[in-house]
């Protein structure tokens, strides 16, 4: 089998070939996640945090540890005794008296080489105030708010948002054990969401290369070893090529017929032991479940927001519309052609089979996936898109899992009579943390005091409908964060904070993984996270 | 700049546990009955508790930053590995220059000279080199650990330490743990809840390629790889011990699989994959341990659980923030045939035709069990020992005999490993 002499050439020659570079094995335990391509994202982010409070550096922290390109901390206070004592990015007594921004910005610089810092020593109010302070702003790729007073925060959220091009705003609130995050964005698109579920093999419309490769196999014919060895795609194709010819071409429906077929593949076995055969009955099903587009993909292609080509579109396509939707287009008119699927995968899960004829139905699957990723490039040519071929293959790959999300304005859940009522009753704890840190941040901001229960108990109802209880668990919830802890910047707390913003600001940025979708709050006496939708 | 007075024996000043001690100065509604708000419990926090932190990894790190800044000033941590380039992107408590230093002493060089007042007490070496007087001095020890092996041996030495007469001897273990952007961690209370042991089952099982795949019919790199690793080099090698943290080792490791590949057409081997399969790499990040860090294991329950100043995580928490952010808490129920803490033995029915051998395979095969290199004995005598030579040379003919001819039905066999600090019981059947 092995080539003695080849090994012993490759062994003697021993020099480390092949060893990545310093960086990439800095990075290596990430890379395994995300990898060239999401870090590269990452080095091309720009990140603003307002203010350093210990949450605020927690959150950085976990961005400059991944080596997010840069970051800039805005923050016009001087580093109190309560900041030195709860913030791990100062140093203790040291720090205490300078420039919050810069000392800050200092400590957590030195944890990444490659990560270009600032500190900025205005403040967010003096920004807002000049056109070249909000020009300033947008220049970030993502901005980080936490428990920022609410005034500046609805100005900032409302200037991001009146354009769509402009950067995303992560609002962190919280008050003791209590949390809350959200992410401001229009419109997110992903093509790798590392989906756990796995693309078609369409052994139930298989191509003509495989259908012709199947259909020449001589089963009865063959070597007892190479029989055992058959993969189980074709045993399946051409035990579905005979069954359809019995049954009026059709692939085996009823439960009996299904008990049939399994066990007419299993009579084809030589001897018992014989796996592949084993696995062809278990993977039976892949005959009789259709082959389509997935109803999340279709329900892409009828969303009235996505650029399209579509005769009756209500957003058309043009050459400027992101490459994305040049793809999405592109594969719409790929699955409306027969066999009305998604293009085929390159990537086969490993199976019972011999080296030989499991690298053969590997290439004929490549092949045939290479045509059709092909066919593709030349409907996105017809409407003018500009797409790279890394980007295409990667979108190829990724047919079956890619999504488009949309987002909404912060605020507009306390604005929404509608919403809110009707997230009372399903999301009782989730819309309690929200209505107690909504209520924290209008009483701070009238400047109520002392902070009561019944003081926030009270502004909270009026942020609910007319008519509408507070949640039931209100009381537990209020109850923990005003008499308990109404501004306290718990160590824990931030970092959970800190880990939990940081990776959806990680999803954000490279496009990979899903997002949150609404608001997540967390309840750390709990040891409780819950999602509200906005 | 403002003038600060610093508290010369505790390295306070005036302000520092502001933010904490709105949380300590008066109860909420949902606070443990037992907690008493104010000054006896800032004194424990600060001047009397007592913690072990095992493992200075990505856990570790993150764990002993959020106990220093909670207050808690007698803080000890065990480590035994050294510094690893490739930790640098989450343990955030090393640098370039550390790189090949022990984990735990640079860890707790770091924490002293950022958090004034805190006392670290390293120690580089292994968990089992300390006995149980050792454990004896902590109020509570968190484990952040990527070895089964260690906490297995963690749990099991501290449910071995509960004395009914003492509740003193009683230490709560906090166990995280974390892959990729999903993360775990739970609070084990030794013999009243469920403890390590009793929760093995959960545990995914490793992928194992079949032998006669990666000899003869090997179909994706990672058979190629492993032909390199399991067949090859003890074959060239000979008695030279593989050290996957060696890069030329793992450079040979390369080469000899992807000529490999290449002769079988497969495309796919790399450095990056070859590392991957035989140090069996968990991708890991610094947003998930700090969360694990700060949310459960780690440190908000110790600070719960020292202060009584709010309700404990009963028990296990789990976070899957590959779509979304989804968590879940859920009490696990401690096994009664749990070998660590259960107290009954497991009951085991087997064909009276199972030899010796047989049953050796099968239990290390278990999920429940996932025991390496068992011995067994009866109550009465040995059946086969893995050491020392002389036994082993002694119990081998054992090995062909059917467990039936040595057991009989109904009756106990006691299993042992080195890698274990308890032995299993196990109630023989045969159907
Ligand atoms: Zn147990």
């Amino acid at each position: 089998m092995t080539d003695v002499q080849d090994i012993e050439a490759v062994t003697t020659q021993v020099k480390i070939d092949g060893q990545p570079d310093q960086k990439t094995r800095k990075y290596d335990r990430q890379l395994r996640l995300w990898a060239a391509s999401g870090q590269s994202a990452l080095e091309n982010a720009r990140i603003l945090a307002i203010s350093a409070t210990a949450t605020s550096t927690s959150i950085l922290k976990n961005l400059v540890l991944p080596g997010i390109g840069h970051f800039t901390i805005l923050d016009p206070q001087q580093v109190t005794p309560q900041d030195a004592g709860n913030n791990f990015f100062l140093e203790g007594q040291n720090s205490i008296g300078k420039s919050r921004a810069k000392e800050a910005t200092r400590l957590l610089a030195e944890l990444n080489e490659d990560v270009n810092s600032a500190a900025d020593e205005r403040s967010l109010e003096e920004i807002l105030e000049s056109e070249t302070g909000r020009e300033w702003i947008k220049e970030f790729t993502l901005i980080i708010a936490h428990n920022l007073e609410k005034g500046l925060l609805d100005r900032l959220a409302k200037l991001l948002w009146e354009d769509a091009k402009s950067p995303t705003l992560v609002v962190v609130r919280s008050a003791g054990f209590l949390a809350e995050f959200y992410i401001q964005f229009h419109e997110h698109t992903i093509i790798d969401s590392h989906s756990d579920s796995t693309p078609s093999l369409r052994i139930d419309k298989p191509f003509p290369a495989l259908l012709d490769y199947a259909l020449s196999l001589d089963f009865d014919k063959m070597d007892p070893t190479d029989h055992g060895h058959v993969p189980y795609v074709y045993i399946l194709v051409r035990a579905l090529e005979e069954w359809k010819k019995t049954h009026d071409g059709k692939p085996p429906q009823a439960y009996s017929d299904k008990k049939a077929f399994k066990a007419s593949i299993l009579s084809k076995k030589f001897k018992q032991d014989e796996e592949n055969f084993d696995e062809a009955e278990a993977q039976a099903y892949r005959t009789w479940s259709v082959t389509g587009v997935p109803s999340e993909i279709q329900a892409l292609f009828k969303d009235p927001l996505s650029p399209s080509s579509a005769a009756n579109a209500a957003t058309p396509l043009t050459p400027d519309s992101p490459p994305f939707f040049h793809l999405l287009d592109a594969l719409r008119r790929f699955t409306e052609k027969e066999p009305f699927v998604l293009p085929l995968t390159s990537t086969l899960p490993d199976m019972k089979a011999n080296t030989e004829s499991y690298i053969h139905l590997q290439k004929l699957y490549k092949k045939r996936s290479e045509e059709e990723r092909d066919v593709i490039r030349e409907l996105v040519k017809e409407t003018g898109g500009e797409v790279d071929d890394a980007t295409l293959d990667l979108f190829v790959r990724n047919a079956h899992a890619v999504k488009v999300m949309r987002g909404k304005r912060w605020g507009v859940l306390d604005e929404s009579e509608e919403a809110l009522g009707n997230a009372v009753d399903p999301s009782g704890k989730p819309l309690s943390i929200h209505l107690a840190l909504s209520a924290l941040s209008e009483i701070t901001a009238k400047q109520i005091s002392p902070l009561t229960v019944e003081a926030v108990t009270k502004e909270a109802q009026t942020i609910l409908p007319k008519g509408k209880e507070l949640p039931e668990d209100w009381d537990n919830i209020v109850g923990e964060m005003h008499v308990f802890s109404p501004t306290a910047d718990l160590p824990n707390t931030a970092a959970f904070l800190g880990g939990m913003v940081a990776q959806e600001v990680i999803k954000m940025i490279t496009r990979q993984y899903i997002p949150i979708d609404g608001y997540c709050t967390a309840d750390l006496i709990e040891t409780w996270t819950g999602i509200l939708l906005a | 700049m403002s003038q600060t007075t610093v508290d010369a024996t505790s390295g306070d000043w005036e302000g520092r546990y502001d933010h904490i001690d709105q949380v300590l100065n008066t109860a909420g509604p949902r606070t443990d009955p037992g907690f008493l708000a104010g000054d006896g419990v800032k004194d424990f926090l600060r001047n009397q508790a007592k913690i072990l932190v095992i493992g200075a990894g990505g856990l570790g790190c993150e764990i002993l930053a959020n106990l220093a800044l909670t207050g808690f000033k007698d803080i000890h941590v065990i480590d035994m590995d050294t510094i690893d380039i490739s930790n640098l992107n989450r343990q955030f408590l090393f640098r370039p220059k550390d790189v090949g230093k022990p984990k735990a002493t640079c860890a707790a060089e770091f924490i002293m000279n950022r958090v004034p007042g805190v006392k670290v007490t390293p120690y580089f070496g292994k968990i089992q080199d300390k006995d149980e007087e050792y454990y004896m001095q902590f109020n509570l020890v968190i484990c952040g650990l990527d070895s089964v092996e260690a906490r297995r041996w963690m749990s099991a030495t501290l449910v071995n330490m509960v004395d009914p007469e003492n509740p003193e001897s009683l230490k709560p273990l906090i166990d995280g743990g974390t892959e990729g952007f999903k993360g775990q961690a739970r609070v084990i209370l030794p013999s009243i809840t469920s403890c390590y042991e009793c929760s093995l089952d959960m545990l995914n099982k490793p992928t194992a390629f079949p032998i006669c795949t990666i000899a003869n019919t090997p179909r994706l790199p990672e058979h190629c790889i492993e032909w390199a690793s399991v067949l090859e080099w003890p074959k060239v090698q000979g008695d030279k011990k593989l050290d996957t943290d060696d890069p030329e080792h793992i450079g040979w490791l390369y080469q000899v699989a992807s000529a490999r590949a290449k002769e079988f057409k497969i495309e796919g081997v790399t450095w990056s994959l070859t590392q991957g399969v035989v140090k069996n790499i968990i991708p890991a990040i610094a947003s998930t341990n700090a969360i694990i860090a700060g949310m459960s294991a780690c440190c908000n329950e110790a600070f719960k659980i020292a202060t009584s100043s709010a309700a404990y995580l009963n028990n296990y928490f789990m976070l899957i923030g590959t779509e979304g952010v989804y968590s879940y808490t859920f009490e696990h129920e401690k096994r009664d045939d749990c070998p660590v803490c259960g107290g009954e033995s497991l009951d085991l029915t087997i064909s009276k035709d199972l030899t010796v051998e047989q049953i050796i395979e099968l239990l290390v095969e278990r999920q429940d069990i996932q025991i390496k290199k068992p011995s067994l004995a009866t109550p009465t005598s040995q059946i086969y020992l893995q050491a020392p030579p002389q036994l082993e040379q002694a119990t081998r003919p054992n090995l062909s005999k059917k467990v039936s001819e040595l057991v009989a039905e109904d009756g106990e066999v006691t299993v042992t490993s080195t890698s274990l600090p308890f032995s299993l019981s196990l109630r023989i059947h045969y159907n």
